[in-house]
C-alpha cells in the first residue's frame, strides 16, 4: 500500500461525504452492484495483494478543474511525471492554453488535462490488443503498456490526448488516476500538487468546497458527448469572444451567445502561405498507413474485379483467368499485399507482437480490420497457390479460398473504413473516407489488371478497365468535392483541416486535384483510343499512383483532432517538427523525441511461444 | 459499464523504492520551502516532496523543487579541480592542493603588484549562510580586498538599499501570514505565480478565504495581473511617479495616519513638499495610469483596514529601484501599514539565500548588518575574529556592477567568482566579455563546470551543490531553515565551506583567526554575533531549526532560555512603535524626485524591451536547462510580441526574429500575444547570449542594481530562418 506520511496535509485527502446516485448522463455512479463479485478484490498494484479501504472505492471518480484559477505553473505535470517516473517527452498530464483580447484587455485560459476516465472509454473499445481495462475501482481506465503493441489507435480516438505514444519505447502509457494513492484515501499526485487552487478530484458530480458550477464545457475542451468524460469545470470569469490557440493549430473558440458556450472555428489569422508541405507529408508517422491502405485496397480491388467478372461473366474481366501467366499476376498481388502488411506491421512499436491485433474483435474496428485483411490475404494466397494446380480438388479449394478472400474484402474493407470514422477526428469522420477507399480499389485494382493485359497483349480488356478507372476517379472527385463542402460548414477542427490542406499543403492538394482531372481525361482516352500506346498506360499509371499517394498522405497528415490546446513550445506540433528538423531535438532535455523504427524482436516472440507451449 | 479484461494483469506503477527521506530546504528561490529528498537502497536520490508539516510550503513544491533530486548528477557538474596558464589554453585536471595553491599564489601576487583591492571576490545568493560568513571572514579578515560583493546586487540590492534608507536597517518587516490578515494587497512589479509559486499559493489560499482586493502594477498582463481586481499598466520605469501621485491623493485628501506619522517618522514636511508636484493629472501623463485610477487606488489603499505591498524585480531592477522601495515604504508608513498583521511592505526576495548573504556575508559591510563605516562595528568584529581593526577598510568598496566597470578599465586584475555566472547574468554581454578577457587570473568556483563564465577561468574549483552540503538559508520572511547533506558531493567536488576553509589555511599564516569546520558550530558562532541585534538568531541551533521546519528571526537566546518555543510563523519587525533602526527609533520619509533617465523607445529603436523570469527556469539555466522536465516548457529563447506589431513587420508566430539595440543583437523566436502592448517585447533573461546582449542596464544611484527591464530595441524578421535556428542553437550549449 502507498505510505501515507504522518504530516500529510489535510488538502491531500479525499473528502467525499455524499454523492449522487447517477451522473448527468444517467449512468450510475456506483460502478458495480452491491453484490458484485468484482467487489472486494485487490487492485494488485505491483503484486501487492492488499485491498484498499477507501469507502468510495466503487464510485466513479473524476477531476474537477477551476479554469479561472489555473496559472500554468506546471506543478501538476511535474508531480505526475515525478511520481510516474516519466521521461521529458512523455506526459500523462499537460497544460496548454487559449488566449484572447487586445492588450491590456487580454485573458489567457490555461487548461490542465489528463485522462478523464470516461463513461464510454473509446480508447478501450478501439484498442485492438485489449490493453485497456475500466476498473470497478474508482471507474479508473487503466492501460497495460506490456500488452500494448504500439499501434497508436487509442491516441487517434481519444479526444483529450490522454494516451501517450512513446516513440522511444514503442508503446502507449497513460494516466493511472494514481489509484495507489486513492486506495489509502489520498488525492492523485497532480491534484495534491496544484498551486493555483485549480485542480480537484473526487466522486464525479461532487463539487469541491467553494465551487458552485460543475460544467462539462470550457473553451478548448472537446464535445463531452463523444465519451462522457468524468471531468467537471468551473469557469466564471468572462472570456473574450474569440479565444485562440497558439500551438500551430489554426483553431479558435468562438462564443456562441445563444448556446452560451464556445464552439471551435478555423482561425484564418494564422496567415498561412500556400506551400507544398512536402517534407512534412513525407515524414509523417502515418506513412506506413498510407502505403498499407493503398496496397491492400489495390489488391482487394483487383481481386474484386476478377471475382465480379467471373460471377457476372463480364467479358473483359472473365477472360483474364484464361490468359496464361494469370497465376503470376496472383502472386504479384500477394507480393503487393505483403509489402502493405509488412509496412503496417513494422510501423508498430512492437512489431513482433502483431498477433495481439486480434485480441479485441468484440469492440475494436482495428481488430476486425486486421482479421478481415488477414482472411483476405489467406484467401488470396490460397487462390494463388491452387491456381498452380489443375484438377477438380484444386478448383474446389481455389473456390473456397476465393470465398474466404471475398469475405475478407467485405469485412476487412468495411472495417478499414469504419476505423476512421472517429468522432474526435472530423476530417476522417465523413463518408468520403469510404468513397476514397472504394475509389482506390477501383482505380488501382483496375491498373493492376491493366498492366497484366498489357504485358500479355490482351488489349481488348483495356477499354473496360479504363472505364473502371474513370468511375473510380469520378467517385473520388465527387467525394472530395462534397468533403470540402461539408468540412467548411462543419466543426472547427474539420474547417481547420481543410484550411491546412488548402494552405500549408495547398500546392500538393491542388496538384492532386488537378491530377485527378487529368487522369480522368487520360483514362477516357484509354477507353476510346483505337491505338492504345503502352506509353499512355504507363503515364496514366504513374500519374494515378502519384495522385493516390499524395491524396493518402494528405489524408493522414492534415487531420486535426478535437483535442486539447497545447502551449507555445510544449505540445505544439509545429515546434516539435521544427525541433526534429533543425536538430534541436538532439538535446534530450528538450522533451522532443525522434520517431523511431522498432525491430522485430524474434527472441521475444520465440520466448512467448515457448511459454505458451510450456503452459499447455 | 465496460470492464475489458476479466483476467487482469497486476497493475504496474512506478515505484522508486525510496528507503529514506532526507530533510533540506529548497535551493531555488527565496520562498524557503522545506523539501525531502528520497533515497533508494543504493543511496541514490530518486524523488523529492514538500514537507507536510512545514509552515512555509505545507507539503507543496513547484515544478523546480519537484525535480530537484535530479540536480545532483545532472550534466555539466564539475568533478575535478582544473588549472591552466591562461584562458586561451586547454584545461589541465589537477588535485585540490595544486589548484588551491595556485589560487592563493595568484591572489597574493596580483595584490602585491597592483594593491589589495585589485583582486575582486564576487559571490552569490546560492550558498549556505555559514559559507557566506566564512567567506566574509576570509575576505574581510585575511585577503583584505574591499572589492567584494555578491550577485545579489543584480536582484535584491535595491530592496536592501530602500529598507536601509527608510528603516535604518535591512530586513523585510512582514511575513507570509500577512496574506491571511490583510484587507488589500498591491503587487508592484511582481509576477508571483511565475516567480514565487508557493508564495502565490499561500496568497491565493488567503484570498479565496477573505476576498481581499488585489491591485497589480505591471506593464505586462501576467497571470497575476489578469486575475487582479485592478491592473495598472504602468509605463516602464515610472513607478515612483505613481507612488508620489498616490501619496499626493492620500495627503491631499487627509487619508493618512497622522498619529502614526508623527510618532514614528521623520521628514513628512519634505515629503509633502515633493509629492505636491505630482497631482494625478500631471502624473498620469508620465506614468501612463489615468488620473481616476490613481485616485481610486490611492483611496482604496489608504482606506483599507490593513494594506500589504509586495514587490520584486519590477521595482528593484530599474534606475529608480531603491527609490521605488522607499516609495513603497513611504506609502506604508504614512498609512501606518508597518509592523501590523496584514500591513507591511514585503520584498519578495530572489535567490534561495539572498537574505543569508545580506545578513552574514560581509559583502556590504560586516556580519549581521554591521557597517564598515561604523568604528564600533569594525572594532567589535576585529576583536571577535582576532584581526587588526585597521585591516578593515573604513568604507564599503565597489558593488558587482561597479567592479565590472573597473575591470573593463583594468583596475581589477584578478577575480574569484563563486557560484555566479556574469557572462549570462550581467547586462551588456559584450562589455562583460571584454572585462573578463583582460583579467590576469580568474578563479571559477562553481558546482557546474560548464557555466559560460568558466571559459575565462584559469582555475576551476568544483563545488558541491545544494544538499550535498550542510548549513542554513534565510528566506523572504526571515525564516532560517536548514539544508542537510543528502548525498556526498559529486565526483571530487567539495562543499564551498571546505574550499573556503582550505583557502583560509593558506591565508591564515599566523594561525590567529579561527575557522570552524562544522557548519553547526559556525552557526553558533554567528549566533553570538547576532545577540541583541535586529536579526538575532542566538536562540537557534541547527537541530532546533530542523525540528521546527525553519524559525523566523528574531529568535533570541533569552527566548530560548525562557523556554519560549519558536513561533510557527507570523513573526514581524517593528511591531512596537518607534523601534526602527535609526538612532531615534523613527523611520524616514524620503522625498523622491523623478528624473526620467531611461532609454525610452524612439524612431530608431521603437520597442520597449522588458525582461523577466519563467517559472520553469532558474537564473542562467545552468540547473534547469539540463532537466528535461523543467526545460521542455521553454527550451529556447523567445519574445512575447504583439500580433499587431508582428503584422506590420511581416512576422508570423514561430519565426526567428532579431532584436537590435544600441549594444548588440539577440535572436529569439516570436511568440505572438496580446500580453504585451504593441510597442513592447518581453524576453526571458535566462538564456545565455540572448537578452543581456541587448539590455542597457543603467545603474541605480543608491543600490547600483542594473535596470534590466527598460531598454529600447528594434525588431527585424530574419530572412534565413534555418540559419537563425542554427545560430540560436550554437549560442548556448544547453
Amino acid at each position: 500500500m502507498f505510505k501515507v506520511r504522518q504530516d500529510e496535509p489535510q488538502y491531500a485527502f479525499l473528502n467525499d461525504k455524499e454523492s449522487a446516485t447517477h451522473n448527468r448522463y444517467g449512468t450510475p455512479i456506483d460502478t458495480v452492484a452491491e453484490q458484485s463479485a468484482l467487489r472486494g478484490e485487490s487492485l494488485n498494484i505491483n503484486a501487492d495483494r492488499e485491498v484498499g479501504e477507501n469507502p468510495n472505492r466503487y464510485k466513479q471518480h473524476g477531476f474537477f478543474f477551476t479554469a479561472d484559477n489555473c496559472i500554468a505553473c506546471h506543478a501538476c505535470e511535474a508531480a505526475c511525471s515525478e511520481k510516474n517516473d516519466n521521461p521529458p517527452h512523455i506526459a500523462f498530464r499537460s497544460v496548454g492554453f487559449v488566449e484572447g483580447g487586445t492588450y491590456p484587455d487580454y485573458r489567457r485560459q490555461n487548461i490542465s488535462m489528463a485522462c478523464n476516465h470516461c463513461d464510454d472509454p473509446v480508447c478501450l473499445k478501439g484498442c485492438p490488443t485489449r490493453a485497456y481495462t475500466k476498473f470497478a475501482e474508482y471507474g479508473a481506465v487503466l492501460q497495460d503498456p506490456d500488452i500494448c503493441f504500439g499501434c497508436g489507435y487509442c491516441t487517434w480516438v481519444c479526444p483529450y490526448n490522454a494516451p501517450q505514444l512513446d516513440p522511444v519505447k514503442g508503446q502507449v502509457t497513460k494516466c493511472n488516476m494514481c489509484v495507489d494513492r486513492l486506495e489509502v484515501g489520498l488525492k492523485p499526485a497532480c491534484v495534491s500538487a496544484c498551486l493555483g487552487k485549480a485542480l480537484e478530484f473526487g466522486v464525479v458530480e461532487n463539487k469541491p468546497e467553494d465551487r458552485d458550477q460543475a460544467k462539462t464545457n470550457i473553451p478548448g475542451f472537446p464535445d463531452h458527448n463523444i465519451t462522457h468524460p468524468n471531468i467537471r469545470f468551473q469557469q466564471t470569469r468572462t472570456l473574450n469572444r474569440d479565444m485562440v490557440r497558439v500551438d500551430s493549430t489554426p483553431i479558435k473558440y468562438h462564443r456562441d451567445d445563444d448556446k452560451g458556450q464556445y464552439e471551435s472555428e478555423v482561425d484564418k489569422n494564422a496567415l498561412r502561405q500556400r506551400s507544398w508541405g512536402i517534407k512534412t507529408l513525407l515524414n509523417s508517422h502515418e506513412n506506413a498507413h498510407a502505403i498499407f491502405t493503398l496496397c491492400v485496397q489495390a489488391v482487394m480491388g483487383a481481386f474484386s474485379l476478377l471475382l465480379i467478372g467471373q460471377l457476372f461473366s463480364i467479358t473483359g474481366l472473365a477472360i483474364l483467368p484464361e490468359i496464361s501467366g494469370f497465376s503470376y499476376m496472383l502472386w504479384v498481388m500477394v507480393a503487393i499485399m505483403g509489402i502493405g502488411l509488412f509496412k503496417l506491421n513494422m510501423h508498430l512499436g512492437k512489431p513482433h507482437r502483431f498477433y495481439r491485433g486480434f485480441y479485441n474483435l468484440r469492440h475494436s474496428p482495428v481488430s476486425r480490420e486486421i482479421a478481415g485483411v488477414s482472411a483476405f490475404f489467406g484467401g488470396l494466397k490460397g487462390v494463388a497457390f491452387f491456381s498452380l494446380f489443375s484438377g477438380g480438388w484444386a478448383v474446389l479449394l481455389g473456390a473456397l479460398s476465393a470465398a474466404l478472400a471475398a469475405l475478407g474484402v467485405m469485412v476487412g474493407g468495411y472495417y478499414m473504413y469504419k476505423l476512421y470514422r472517429i468522432k474526435a477526428r472530423p476530417f476522417w469522420d465523413h463518408w468520403q473516407t469510404a468513397s476514397s477507399f472504394v475509389s482506390t480499389m477501383l482505380t488501382l485494382g483496375a491498373l493492376i489488371l491493366a498492366f497484366f493485359v498489357l504485358i500479355t497483349g490482351n488489349m481488348a480488356s483495356l477499354p473496360l478497365l479504363g472505364s473502371v478507372v474513370v468511375v473510380g476517379l469520378l467517385l473520388e472527385a465527387v467525394g472530395l468535392y462534397q468533403h470540402s463542402k461539408d468540412l467548411k460548414a462543419g466543426s472547427g477542427e474539420g474547417q481547420a483541416s481543410h484550411y491546412d490542406q488548402t494552405t500549408q499543403f495547398g500546392k500538393s492538394y491542388y496538384l492532386r486535384n488537378g491530377l485527378i482531372v487529368i487522369n480522368v481525361l487520360m483514362a477516357i482516352g484509354l477507353m476510346f483510343a483505337s491505338d492504345i500506346t503502352v506509353v499512355l498506360v504507363i503515364i496514366l499509371s504513374l500519374s494515378i499512383l502519384v495522385s493516390a499517394y499524395l491524396g493518402r498522405i494528405i489524408f493522414y497528415t492534415v487531420v486535426i483532432p478535437t483535442t486539447m490546446p497545447g502551449a507555445f513550445f510544449w505540445k505544439n506540433k509545429g515546434f516539435v517538427e521544427h525541433a526534429r528538423e533543425s536538430g534541436l531535438a538532439d538535446m534530450q532535455q528538450l522533451g522532443v523525441a525522434y520517431e523511431q523504427h522498432h525491430a522485430f524482436d524474434t527472441v521475444a516472440l520465440v520466448k512467448t511461444v515457448k511459454e505458451v507451449f510450456a503452459k499447455s | 459499464m465496460l470492464f475489458g479484461r476479466n483476467k487482469k494483469n497486476p497493475i504496474k506503477m512506478a515505484d522508486k523504492q525510496v528507503k529514506d527521506w532526507k530533510y533540506a530546504t529548497c535551493g531555488y528561490c527565496s520562498t524557503g520551502c522545506s523539501i525531502e529528498v528520497g533515497l533508494n537502497e543504493e543511496g541514490k536520490p530518486v524523488a523529492s516532496r514538500g514537507v507536510g508539516g512545514a509552515d512555509v510550503n505545507r507539503g507543496k513544491l513547484c515544478l523546480k523543487g519537484i525535480f530537484e533530486h535530479e540536480l545532483f548528477d545532472s550534466d555539466g557538474r564539475g568533478t575535478e579541480p582544473k588549472i591552466r596558464g591562461s584562458f586561451r589554453e586547454d584545461w589541465q585536471t589537477t588535485d585540490w592542493d595544486t589548484a588551491l595553491d595556485q589560487t592563493f599564489a595568484d591572489i597574493r601576487r596580483v595584490q602585491e603588484k597592483y594593491g589589495r583591492d585589485s583582486v575582486a571576490v564576487i559571490s552569490t545568493g546560492q550558498m549556505l549562510t555559514e559559507e557566506f560568513y566564512t567567506l566574509g571572514k576570509l575576505t574581510r579578515g585575511l585577503i583584505g580586498t574591499n572589492n567584494y560583493d555578491g550577485n545579489t546586487t543584480l536582484c535584491m540590492a535595491s530592496a536592501v538599499s530602500g529598507y536601509k534608507r527608510s528603516f535604518g536597517s535591512d530586513g523585510p518587516p512582514g511575513c507570509y501570514e500577512d496574506f491571511d490578515e490583510t484587507s488589500l494587497l498591491i503587487a508592484w512589479g511582481s509576477n508571483l505565480p511565475e516567480q514565487h509559486p508557493i508564495i502565490y499559493w499561500r496568497m491565493k489560499e488567503a484570498q479565496e478565504k477573505s476576498g481581499f482586493p488585489l491591485i497589480v502594477v505591471d506593464p505586462r498582463v501576467t497571470m497575476l495581473a489578469q486575475n487582479a481586481d485592478r491592473h495598472l499598466t504602468i509605463t516602464p520605469g515610472t513607478d515612483v511617479v505613481l507612488m508620489n501621485s498616490m501619496m499626493y491623493v492620500i495627503l491631499d485628501e487627509g487619508l493618512e495616519d497622522r498619529r502614526y506619522i508623527e510618532a514614528n517618522t521623520n521628514g513628512i514636511e519634505e515629503l509633502e513638499a515633493e509629492v505636491a508636484k505630482y497631482d494625478p493629472v500631471t502624473a498620469a501623463k508620465i506614468c501612463g495610469i489615468d488620473e481616476d485610477s490613481i485616485r481610486a487606488v490611492a483611496r482604496q489603499f489608504a482606506g483599507a483596514k490593513t494594506a500589504m505591498q509586495i514587490w520584486t524585480m519590477g521595482i528593484n531592477q530599474s534606475t529608480h529601484g531603491s527609490d521605488g522601495v522607499v516609495g513603497i515604504n513611504n506609502l506604508a508608513l504614512i498609512t501606518g501599514n508597518i509592523g501590523i498583521a496584514g500591513g507591511t511592505s514585503l520584498s519578495i526576495t530572489g535567490q534561495c539565500n539572498a537574505m543569508g548573504t545580506r545578513e552574514w556575508s560581509s559583502c556590504s559591510g560586516l556580519p549581521n548588518h554591521r557597517f564598515l563605516e561604523n568604528a564600533q562595528d569594525r572594532e567589535d568584529i576585529a576583536k571577535f575574529w582576532n584581526v587588526d581593526p585597521e585591516f578593515f577598510p573604513k568604507k564599503r568598496g565597489m558593488l558587482q556592477t561597479d567592479i565590472y566597470q573597473a575591470m573593463e578599465l583594468g583596475q581589477i586584475k584578478g577575480l574569484w567568482l563563486i557560484a555566479t555566472n556574469p557572462m549570462t547574468s550581467l547586462p551588456n554581454t559584450a562589455r562583460i566579455r571584454r572585462a573578463m578577457e583582460q583579467l590576469e587570473f580568474c578563479v571559477i568556483q562553481d558546482c557546474y563546470a560548464d557555466t559560460e563564465s568558466a571559459q575565462y577561468g584559469t582555475v576551476y574549483l568544483p563545488a558541491g551543490t545544494w544538499a550535498e552540503k550542510d548549513g542554513v538559508m534565510t528566506n523572504t520572511e526571515r525564516r532560517i531553515n536548514v539544508v542537510k547533506p543528502v548525498v556526498k558531493p559529486h565526483g571530487n567536488s567539495k562543499p564551498d565551506l571546505w574550499i573556503f576553509n582550505r583557502m583560509a589555511e593558506r591565508f591564515n599564516e599566523e594561525g590567529k583567526v579561527n575557522f570552524s569546520e562544522k557548519a553547526s558550530d559556525i552557526f553558533l558562532e554567528m549566533g553570538v554575533l547576532s545577540e541583541g541585534r535586529l536579526s538575532d538568531n542566538s536562540g537557534m541551533t541547527h537541530a532546533l531549526i530542523e525540528e521546527n521546519r525553519g524559525i523566523q528571526w528574531p529568535y533570541t537566546k533569552i527566548q530560548a532560555e525562557n523556554g519560549e518555543a519558536p513561533a510557527k510563523g507570523g513573526v514581524r519587525l517593528y511591531t512596537e512603535e518607534t523601534t526602527f533602526r535609526y538612532a531615534d527609533g523613527k523611520a524616514k520619509l524620503i522625498p523622491l524626485p523623478f528624473i526620467d533617465n531611461n532609454e525610452v523607445p524612439d524612431d530608431r529603436f521603437p520597442f520597449w524591451l522588458n525582461t523577466g523570469r519563467l517559472i520553469e527556469h532558474w537564473h542562467g539555466r545552468t540547473k534547469t536547462g539540463k532537466l528535461g522536465n523543467n526545460n521542455k516548457y521553454s527550451p529556447i529563447p523567445f519574445a512575447e510580441m504583439s500580433p499587431d506589431a508582428a503584422k506590420e513587420l511581416g512576422v508570423v508566430a514561430g519565426d526567428y526574429i532579431r532584436l537590435i539595440s544600441r549594444r548588440s543583437d539577440a535572436i529569439v523566436m516570436a511568440q505572438l500575444t496580446h500580453r504585451v502592448p504593441k510597442n513592447m517585447v518581453f524576453v526571458p533573461f535566462h538564456f545565455h547570449d540572448c537578452a543581456n546582449r541587448v539590455v542597457l542596464g543603467l545603474l541605480d544611484p543608491h543600490s547600483r542594481q542594473p535596470a534590466y527591464k527598460q531598454s529600447a530595441v528594434q525588431i527585424e524578421r530574419i530572412a534565413d530562418q534555418a540559419g537563425a535556428a542554427k545560430m540560436s542553437m550554437e549560442m548556448r550549449k544547453f
